[in-house]
Order: C-alpha cells, then structure tokens, then sequence
C-alpha cells in the first residue's frame, strides 16, 4: 500500500518518474490536473469563493496538520496574505531520509498553487532556496511591481531576516506575480 | 493499531507520528492521472518500478530478515497511517495482514472524494513487485475497505493471483 506517512518521499520520486516517462509537460499536467484540479479541489474551492480568508482556512489548516511543531507562519492583509516557511515539513522530510529523484522538488508547490491562483485571480512573489526556507506572498492579479522588502509584512517572521538566508539571488529561485511554475526570474 | 511507529522498522523516516490523511487525496488523483494519460499498463509500470526503486530499502530488508522483517514493516507501516485497523499474523510459512479498516479508502470516503475503481488493485502490483524484489510472493484477496495481504517465501505453493479476488473500490 502506498501510505500517507511517507507521502512526500513517493511524491517526489513520482516526479522523477513522469519526467522520465513522459518529459518536463507530463510533470507540469500532473501537477495541475491532478494536485490542482482533483486532488486539492478543496483548496481551489475555498480560495476561488473566498479569496484571502479562504486562502487562510486552506493553509492554516494543512500546514498544522503537516507541520505541527509550526515550522511557517502565516500573515495576512486585505490585500496580501503571506507564508513564512522556516522548517519546510516536506522539503525536511526529504533532506533528514536523502531522497532526491527530481531536480527541484520545491517546484511542485508553484506547479499547482501557480494555476490554482490564477483561475482565482491571484499572482505569487515567491523565493525558494531548496533547503527548507521559502516565501510566499499572493497578492490580487492586478499588483504590479517587485518583491514586498523584507519584514513589510511578516514582521521579524520573515524568512528573509535568518542570518542562513542567502544573499546571493543565484542560489534562490525567484519568482514575482507569477503564476507558472517555469517563470523563474533569471 | 494507532501507537506511535516502530520507526527503526520504517525506511524513511518523519518526525511526526502518523502522515496527514488528506494526502491520500493525492494518491487517488495520481492513480486518476496516470491510468488517463498512460492507460492501465503504464499505471501498472508506474507501481511496479515504485515497488523496485523507491521501496528498495525495504525489499532489501525483506530479502535478509524474511518473514519476520515483512511483519515487523507492516506493523510499523500502519501505526504511522491514521484510522488503519490492521493485525498483522505471522504464520510458519506466511506473514497475513488483514485489513479491518483501510485508512485510505476510509478517508477518502469520508471526504467525498470519487475513489479510482482500481485503487485497491495497487496494493497487488506494488506489493508482488516489492516481493519479488525480496525473494517473496504475495497475494491479494479482498478490497474496498478490508483485505488480506499474503507475503510467502517464493517457494512456497500459493494460488495464482485472480484479479477478479481483487474488488473494485466504491465511493
């Protein structure tokens, strides 16, 4: 049986495989038809009929579940809401048992929130370092402009203050009002 | 069986007792996925090269501790899954899990999901290639919420696998 304790370990080797399979949009599908559209059909629905407080139901509740000892925090405005991940639960699980299967498994949370907030009208700043550490903010589709500075909205909370945070942009994906997982800023 | 895992008997492990069930959601979707992009065989690939690559730790310890380790994993294995019912018996000659509740099937009914008919059929082909990775055989028979899983030395004289003990897995 395929177990649920062990999720993200099968998931990330799931990726490697598709890629294998069926290249770089086979990936990219299963991230939105399955993740998106079948298997987080709950997120979609709150988020698209709710917005912000419906993005802070979703997270709030799935991240205590997966991370109990609170290894994110979670800030919200009326016109942002923003997660802190300082102890990722999935990203740790896979760096404490050494899987790595896939090039960049942090990928797969924009491969299927990118399209999720696109249909509910919402663009991403995001930066992952591929350690555990990353950063989100989803703002309506109609923000423009660069990234929040760091602390602007989550206070001393924000992952970008650790003295561990690299200051060098080319160890960092980066991501502004974004939606797909593939618009890495150079 | 809802204590904490024996994590010494799991290969990869969290530092949380048990998994969020809600990622059977994603397990349903993915077997969803591929049997509509890649059809039935390529589902079936896709288990059984999970069964050999990703579970590798595992046969491994199947292949040199036999019968004993293949219970000791799936004791440990459903004490990390929340809401399993499951007895794991060891016999002379078999290791039998039986299924009284499985997890995943009962959550996904529990969240209204539209559960894959041939869910329960990926236990087979995981498991027979995980088995055969290790030296061992196994069987299926049951499904759609309770089953039993047999692991035997390949040796050992077991019926052959009819798909049609296996039952189609209903919302």
């Amino acid at each position: 049986m395929i177990g649920c304790y062990d999720f993200c370990g099968h998931y990330e080797w799931t990726f490697g495989w598709l890629e294998r399979v069926g290249g770089h949009g086979l990936v990219r599908d299963y991230w939105n038809e399955a993740i998106n559209h079948d298997s987080q059909r709950h997120a979609r629905d709150l988020i698209r009929n709710e917005g912000i407080p419906g993005m802070l139901k979703y997270w709030g509740h799935t991240l205590l579940e997966e991370s109990p000892d609170l290894g994110f925090h979670i800030s919200h405005r009326a016109d942002v809401f923003r997660i802190d991940f300082h102890d990722c639960p999935s990203r740790g699980f896979l760096l404490r048992n050494g899987l790595n299967h896939y090039r960049d498994y942090c990928d797969h949370c924009m491969g299927w929130t990118g399209p999720m907030l696109r249909e509910a009208g919402y663009v991403i700043d995001h930066e992952h370092n591929h350690r555990g550490q990353c950063w989100w903010e989803m703002r309506p589709a109609s923000a423009t402009g660069g990234h929040a500075a760091p602390g602007s909205v989550a206070g001393d909370k924000d992952v970008r203050l650790r003295p561990d945070w690299p200051l060098d942009p080319a160890r960092l994906d980066r991501y502004c009002k974004a939606n797909d997982p593939d618009a890495k800023l150079p | 069986m809802s204590t904490a895992p024996a994590t010494g008997d799991l290969p990869y492990v969290d530092t949380k007792p048990q998994g969020s069930a809600d990622f059977y959601f994603a397990t349903n979707a993915t077997f969803r996925f591929l049997l509509r992009r890649l059809g039935r065989e390529g589902w079936i690939g896709y288990l059984q090269e999970l069964g050999r690559g990703y579970f590798a730790p595992v046969n491994e310890r199947w292949r040199t501790g036999g019968l004993p380790a293949v219970a000791r994993y799936w004791r440990a294995f459903f004490a990390a899954e929340p809401g399993a019912e499951v007895e794991v018996r060891e016999l002379p000659d078999r290791v039998e899990v039986c299924v009284r509740q499985c997890p995943a099937i009962r959550h996904l009914r529990a969240g209204r999901r539209e559960i894959v008919r041939e869910y329960c059929q990926h236990c087979y082909h995981l498991g027979a290639a995980r088995a055969e990775a290790a030296g061992l055989t196994m069987r299926l028979q049951g499904g759609n919420g309770t089953c039993r899983h047999t692991f035997a030395a390949a040796t050992t004289v077991l019926p052959p696998q009819a798909m049609a003990d296996i039952a189609e897995a209903t919302s």
